[in-house]
């Protein structure tokens, strides 16, 4: 979670960034608890204690809180969780097997890239929801459908990002490969792949996000099951308090995957670590 | 001032003969086409320190690039032990005005790099020529670093210790320490003097600093600028060792320095004035 505070250009110096800055991990995350803790407070007294605002536009944390015991003892929770998940899952593994070899070759071929380049741009700049109707036509109503729409959100972040990652290696270090007598095989794997590492990862927390979009996006518009079907059933019924629960869930595995990513990318990428002298 | 001719009077034939030697290419934007380097005539002997002097802008590192086999003569040959250069070779290795190290490798990986590319890693004994290179190096400890881990120095000795490791007659560096500051420069200029002492290598050194082109030198090639093309060659005639220190109040040093300025600043402002 230290991830979001991590320090921006600190231009007034000193203060409360270099403050920030300088705090360990655990430090970090402290601050982070402590924002979470008095949005929370806020929020219910702004809702909850005041009545500012309508509790069913609006349902105060402890409602939300009490709309998740709801939805577990009620028996809706994990079944729609486990169908998104598995969706969710399979789409995305989908999605990184097909783009990150077509990535490569992006990246290592101007041909293919002139040719691929255009198309792969053209379906990521479409909007998740319009693919909704043709992927009910194809997969019927079922988990196929928001595993075409996981998938199709989830590839072309990885994609382009491996591509250009390919492209944009350090044209020193391949002469330096070269010097040192690299074959082409080698320059591959020992100069172009490692450095293509950290933008696979910046792809993957990209397609994290979108994949998730793209999950709710099919599940909302007429599935019997799922999170978004969760969502759209208890907001249909004014259940908000539950709805928003299912949101904090579905949020909450958004995020938490984004750290996953960076957890492998840590391990497998030990250099991209901020580095302390 | 004592220029000499392209040839020492040594025995035996030269380790690299560069002979009329010429690079040019066309640019995309301009339509132009632009002569980097024209007419270049130089050859070094086994052992031989030669510094490569020039103004930005005047064709040095095309030059070494040609020697290092990574760009093509446009005209002209260039033998390094007698055969022309065809590309990239174990002869040579080269130090890297941006290290150019490869940031995913620890020190020692990068430094095991050229050895890894010849293939060099199945026989025994390979793990003590790294870290021996390493320690040569004075990088002993931080084998396991990663070199966004380190400061601009020791990213240039992991350069060297990399290029000496897998022990090339040919040593070519382009501008090794234009990017170090100034501090740490003085230092590694002392240091490299030792070092090739040490080791006798063959060192085509290319620099715009007047003093580390003497102080290294056993020959100094003074290169000019539009087009690129060899000025005079001077030897420099310092007793070995130098330092930084020692050579600062000898009258040599002043004479060659002084000559070397009045070349250089009209290289310098007839390059200001053609851009």
């Amino acid at each position: 979670m230290s991830a979001f505070l991590a320090a921006g250009p600190n231009l007034g110096r000193g203060g409360i960034g270099a403050w920030l800055a300088g705090l360990s991990p655990a430090g970090k995350a402290g601050v982070l608890a402590i924002e979470v803790v008095v949005m929370l407070v806020v929020w219910q007294l702004v809702v909850g204690v005041f009545g500012w605002i309508n509790p069913v536009f609006l349902p105060p944390p402890t409602a939300i809180a009490q709309g998740f015991v709801e939805l577990v003892s009620g028996g809706m929770l994990w079944p729609n969780m486990l169908i998104s998940a598995q969706a969710w899952l399979i789409g995305f593994a989908i999605a990184a097997v097909i783009a990150i070899p077509v990535g490569l070759l992006m990246g290592s071929s101007l041909p293919m890239d002139r040719v691929v380049g255009p198309i792969a741009w053209t379906i990521y700049a479409t909007p998740t929801i319009a693919y909704q109707p043709l992927a009910k036509a194809w997969f019927g109503f079922g988990i196929g459908p928001v595993i075409f729409l996981v998938a199709v959100s989830a590839l072309f972040p990885i994609l382009l990002n491996v591509a250009a990652g390919m492209r944009t290696t350090n044209a020193s270090i391949i002469r330096a490969g070269k010097v040192y007598g690299a074959s082409r095989t080698q320059l591959y794997r020992s100069v172009y792949l490692p450095s293509t590492v950290p933008f696979l990862f910046a792809g993957l927390r990209q397609a994290v996000v979108l994949a998730t979009i793209g999950m709710v996006v099919a599940e909302l518009a007429g599935s019997a099951s799922g999170m978004g079907a969760l969502i759209i059933k208890a907001a249909n019924t004014y259940q908000t308090d539950q709805a928003f629960a299912a949101i904090a869930i579905v949020v909450a595995w958004s995020v938490g995957m984004t750290q996953v990513v960076t957890l492998v990318e840590r391990w497998v990428a030990p250099w991209t670590r901020k580095g302390r002298r | 001032m004592t220029t000499t001719s392209i040839e020492r009077n040594e025995a035996g034939a030269p380790l690299i003969s560069v002979r009329d030697l010429s690079v040019s290419y066309d640019v995309a934007r301009t339509g132009k086409r632009l002569t980097a380097i024209e007419g270049v005539d130089l050859d070094v002997h086994e052992g031989e320190f030669i510094t490569v002097l020039g103004p930005s802008g005047c064709g040095k590192t095309t030059f070494m690039n040609v020697v290092a086999g990574l760009v093509k003569p446009t005209t002209g040959t260039v033998l390094v032990g007698g055969s022309p250069v065809t590309g990239p070779g174990p002869d040579r290795a080269v130090v890297f005005q941006d290290y150019a190290l490869l940031p995913w490798r620890t020190v020692f990986d990068n430094v095991k790099f050229g050895l890894e590319m010849q293939k060099e890693l199945k026989g025994a004994g390979w793990r003590e020529r790294v870290q021996d290179a390493i320690e040569l190096v004075g990088l002993a400890g931080f084998e396991q670093s990663y070199p966004r881990e380190l400061s601009g120095g020791m990213q240039q000795r992991v350069g060297l210790a990399r290029a000496v490791v897998a022990e090339p007659r040919i040593l070519l560096m382009d501008e090794p320490l234009g990017a170090v500051d100034a501090l740490t420069r003085e230092v590694m200029r002392d240091e490299i003097e030792k070092l090739m002492a040490a080791t006798g290598k063959t060192v085509l050194f290319i620099t715009h600093s007047i003093e580390e082109a003497i102080l290294l030198g056993d020959r100094i090639v003074v290169f000019k600028s539009h087009p690129g093309a060899i000025k005079e060659i001077i030897e420099t005639g310092l007793e070995r060792p130098r330092s930084e220190r020692s050579i600062q109040h000898d009258p040599r040093f002043l004479e060659l320095r002084d000559h070397l300025w009045d070349a250089l600043q009209g290289e310098a402002t007839a390059a200001a004035v053609s851009k």
